[in-house]
């Protein structure tokens, strides 16, 4: 009993128990996976339809995320109802990624209209930037330490993809590489992790008749 | 040596909670107190317990009014949730305040 009861710690373990089943990490991985298949679409759809064309993408891929939570992880996990911390923590979260998202989405106005001027350097570190900017901020808020890894790898991703493509290793400014990389790294780490939660954590029956009649 | 009921020195020691001090009670009013409320399955996968130690150890908590039972069906599937009362929330700051004193009041 000498060890020093952590409430933080308890509160922690008990948010990722809820919410680190790997199923984020894939649906990250479907958002990534767009701007890997995109820049072939821009050619046929133009830049904006090429984008547009996934919001469906991303739709049935959340969907399918939330109908797999419901029926696949929830009677093997359990329901919890968090404390007031962790809820007002969520809102600060919620605040500070609609304020980061708007701060993007001007960052990222200015650099279209200036496309031609802004050298593709530029232009990269500052999209790598915002992305580990607000990686880091939701594995912040969300307890998530993956997230900075993620984060970095993202944050990286332009600037690597912008070399390959500077030196002639990769078309489209090196996107479909660089995050297709991304993309498969991040759906291998969450399939990896939701199957070892499947594994060990069968849906349980023993009991049930005792206390749940 | 004195009995730690009848040893003024020791004294702190006869107020720390039984009820919560086992190591499992313990665990599950821990994190009843960081949640909400929590069900039967999602406390037995953070504790570790299975579902009959569960069950009487929250039997005991239930007994001493430190938690609340609410039992429900989930269209044909029960569901039991659980959540710390008044009196358990209190009882545990408590037992938190008790158990840092004696393990201060220890000494190197």
């Amino acid at each position: 009993m000498a060890q020093q009861i952590s409430l933080k710690a308890a509160e922690r373990k008990a948010f990722r128990t809820s919410y680190d089943d790997g199923l984020w990490d894939i649906l990250l991985g479907c958002i990534f996976l767009m701007w890997a298949i995109a820049p072939y679409l821009s050619t046929s759809l133009g830049d904006f339809w090429s984008s547009a064309v996934f919001l469906p993408f991303w739709a049935l891929a959340y969907l399918t995320i939330w109908l797999i939570r419901k029926y696949v992880v929830t009677p093997r996990i359990g329901r919890v109802k968090f404390g007031r911390a962790r809820i007002i923590k969520l809102a600060k979260f919620t605040a500070v990624m609609l304020v980061a998202n708007i701060v993007a989405f001007i960052l990222g106005l200015i650099a279209a209209m200036n496309f031609e001027r802004v050298p593709g350097q530029t232009t990269s570190i500052i999209f790598g930037m915002i992305l580990l900017i607000g990686l880091s901020i939701a594995a912040y808020f969300l307890d998530f330490s993956r997230l900075y890894i993620y984060g970095l790898l993202v944050g990286l991703s332009p600037l690597v993809g912008e070399w390959l493509w500077t030196h002639g290793y990769a078309t489209h400014h090196g996107f479909p590489i660089t995050f297709g990389t991304l993309a498969g790294i991040m759906i291998l780490v969450g399939l990896a992790i939701f199957v070892r939660l499947l594994h060990d954590n069968p849906v349980p029956t023993e009991g049930l008749p005792s206390r749940e009649a | 040596m004195a009995h730690p009921y009848t040893d003024p020195e020791l004294h702190p020691l006869a107020d720390i909670d039984q009820v919560i001090h086992a190591p499992a009670r313990l665990m599950v009013l821990t994190y009843l107190y960081v949640v909400e409320s929590a069900d039967y399955v999602f406390l037995m996968r953070l504790t570790g317990l299975t579902w009959g130690n569960l069950s009487t150890h929250l039997t005991k908590l239930e007994e001493a009014g430190y938690i609340s039972i609410h039992k429900e069906f989930k269209g044909k599937k029960p569901h039991t949730t659980i959540g710390l009362t008044k009196q358990g929330r209190t009882a545990f700051r408590e037992y938190k305040k008790s158990l840092q004193q004696v393990l201060n009041d220890l000494p190197d």
